[in-house]
């Protein structure tokens, strides 16, 4: 499967991710200047999160074993069988706000003026991901999670991974501290 | 009438026991199995009923399921199970027929309570239970000639009733028992509020009463119910939507009812490890005897698929998490509830920027063992899985408790070790990473 990862050291905390990912997907207008005088305001599917000088962006992690689909209460969260990605159907979603509370990364925002549920699709019907094509250092790349996963192995194979004790659950991770 | 056997028998088609079949089917192909239920439909969102009876939400939207796909999945709806033999391992169905099983998984569900006061007389017309479809019909149909609603129960079923009739234009009056609504999952600060929201969007509330008499006209249609306190509700509509013990007659003389709670292990277990049970039936006793159930639809599908799971495996896997969280959208205020308060647990509260928002936890030893976050719920999920890690938070609980539209305050996020929920690329040549 196909995921949005993040290269924390080129990562710079600008939020052009955020603010091109509202314009691409949540405006109208699909411009800045009209997104901004939309009412209601255009929402991000990707934030900037971060403390202590690091940051990065971070957007659903489309989990193997997602509690997320367990939680719905309505049909609306559904995993689309060709690209494994986990999406919502507007169509059926109420905003009852029970998978937000399942996200164990916080990556389901609830957008409650729309009254929908607002997450990550990797831009799947479109041909590359805006948040991606829009960060000026290069930190969001596309990559195959599976391929990931195997180069992780290797590297948690080394001391310094098995020192800083990283568990995965669900996302395929690498310890920051160096 | 016949026998049939299978290798594995569920007892109740909903979000639970349809979840264990779905998951028993996939996880062990060669399987058979069978799904009774009493009701003639199944495979549909009971958390969708308020939102169908008061006329918002269409039918189809209500099914993600229909019987009939999968031949090793057979079902006999609109039957009871009235019986349960564990020697000769076959249950007996209200329609004579026998159904021999290998493993058997019990998901019958809750069923509101019916007030003594409906018990000592003929029910009247008007009177409706809030569970099933065949039910939230006869409301939808019922509701357009008797506008005027009494809710019983201030729970979570009858408050998220009673806001869904109130959105789509039904007068409304929710009646509680306990002193505040939402009694057992909130502290009466939090409750307060939003009771006050509750009654700004019109729904009358009455707490600390219940109803003792009613009256009917002619037809034997509910004109009135009377509250304990003497007061006269005219009512067209009375609808409880109290309580959901199980209704576990079936299992008499079965031995696996312990005071009337059907108990099962972490793996979903009953005293009989081929029995499973699972979803609102039941409570999960784990380690230091503490028992849990949290009556909430992602537990009740996340208990059906492990169940499932488990059927044919010979070590069994326990259940990740009983967290009783849960959340609503009570007409535009959000609110998640991480659970009730505890034995010996002590209230954090902490008020918001601005009206209405509010969050408490409920803190023991450390632990976060319940609480609720209202009217911003911003980084609702990292907290509930902190919560459910069962980590310490007593360095940063106060800056947990404070509500914000980022999911994390900077000391939370580095000491909960957010660092990991990105994936991550390595920086090129850096191998210590
Ligand atoms: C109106 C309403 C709104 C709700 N809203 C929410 C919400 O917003 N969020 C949330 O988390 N939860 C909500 N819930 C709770 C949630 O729906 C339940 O926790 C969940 O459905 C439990 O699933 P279950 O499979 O254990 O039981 P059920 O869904 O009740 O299924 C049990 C099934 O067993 C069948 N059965 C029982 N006894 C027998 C027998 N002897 N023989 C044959 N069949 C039998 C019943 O007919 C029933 O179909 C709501 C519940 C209701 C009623």
């Amino acid at each position: 499967m196909d995921v949005i990862a993040v290269h924390v050291d080129r990562c710079v905390g600008c939020k052009t991710c955020e603010l091109a990912c509202a314009v691409e997907r949540g405006s109208e207008g699909k411009t800045l200047l009209s997104a901004v005088r939309e009412a209601p305001q255009p929402q991000t599917r990707v934030r900037v999160e971060g403390a202590g000088g690091v940051s990065f962006a971070i957007q659903c992690r489309h989990c193997a074993d997602a509690p997320c689909l367990d939680a719905c209460l309505t049909g609306a969260l559904a995993r689309d069988a060709a690209t494994g990605l986990v999406r919502v159907n507007d169509d059926r979603c109420i905003g009852c706000w029970t998978c937000v509370m399942f996200c164990p990364y916080g990556v389901i925002f609830p957008w409650p003026e729309r009254k929908l549920a607002l997450k990550c699709d990797r831009c799947m019907h479109m041909e590359s991901s805006a948040c991606v094509d829009s960060c000026p250092t290069s930190a969001l790349e596309i990559v195959n999670v599976d391929k990931l996963a195997d180069a992780m192995a290797e590297k948690r194979r080394s001391a310094a991974m098995a020192a800083s004790g990283i568990a995965a659950d669900g996302a395929v991770l690498l310890d920051l501290a160096k | 009438m016949g026998t049939a056997n299978y290798d594995l028998v569920v007892v109740g088609g909903g979000a639970a026991g349809l979840n264990a079949a779905f998951s028993c089917r996939e996880r062990f192909p060669e399987k058979r199995v069978l799904l009774v239920d009493r009701e003639s439909e199944i495979g549909y969102y009971r958390t969708l009923l308020p939102m169908f009876m008061a006329g918002n939400l269409t039918e189809d939207k209500l099914f993600f399921w229909k019987p009939g796909d999968d031949e090793n999945l057979d079902t006999r709806l609109g039957v009871q199970v009235r019986t349960l033999d564990r020697t000769a391992k076959s249950l007996t169905l209200d329609s004579g027929e026998t159904i021999g099983y290998a493993r058997l998984i019990l998901a019958c569900g809750g069923h509101p309570v019916v007030p003594p006061v409906f018990e000592r007389a003929v029910t009247p017309e008007g009177v409706f239970p809030v569970r099933g479809l065949s039910v939230a019909r006869e409301i939808k149909d019922w509701l357009p000639d008797h506008r005027d609603i009494v809710v019983l129960g201030g729970g979570l079923v009858g408050s998220k009733t009673s806001v869904f009739l109130r959105l789509a234009g039904f007068g409304v009056t929710l009646v509680e028992k306990e002193s505040h609504i939402l009694p057992t999952v909130l502290s009466a600060d939090t409750a307060r509020p939003l009771q006050r929201h509750l009654e700004n969007m019109g729904v009358q509330v009455k707490t600390s009463t219940t109803i003792d008499q009613f009256k009917a006209d002619g037809n034997g249609a509910v004109t009135s119910v009377r509250l304990a306190t003497g007061e006269w509700l005219p009512c067209g509509t009375f609808l409880v939507g109290i309580g959901s013990a199980p209704d576990l007659g079936f299992l008499q003389g079965a031995g696996l009812v312990e005071d009337g709670e059907l108990i099962v292990s972490p793996t979903l277990q009953t005293v009989d490890p081929e029995i499973f049970g699972v979803g609102d039936a039941i409570y999960i006793r784990v380690a230091g005897g503490d028992k849990h159930n949290p009556w909430t639809w992602p537990q009740a599908v996340n208990q059906g698929k492990l169940a499932g799971a488990n059927a044919f495996v010979t070590s069994p896997v326990p259940l990740k998490r009983t967290t009783r969280v849960n959340a609503q959208n009570i007409a535009g205020v959000p609110i998640m509830i991480l659970g009730g308060p505890g034995v010996g647990s002590s209230v954090e509260a902490r008020p918001g920027p601005g009206d209405g928002v509010w969050r408490e936890f409920f803190m023991h030893d450390g632990r976060i063992v319940g609480g609720a976050l209202v009217g911003d719920i911003a980084g609702a999920g990292p907290l509930h899985f902190t919560m459910a890690g069962g980590e310490d938070v007593s360095e940063v609980a106060d800056d947990l408790l404070v509500p914000r539209t980022r999911a994390f305050g900077a000391s939370a996020w580095s000491s909960l070790g957010q660092a990991r929920r990105a994936t991550i690329i390595p920086a090129k040549g850096n191998d210590g990473c």
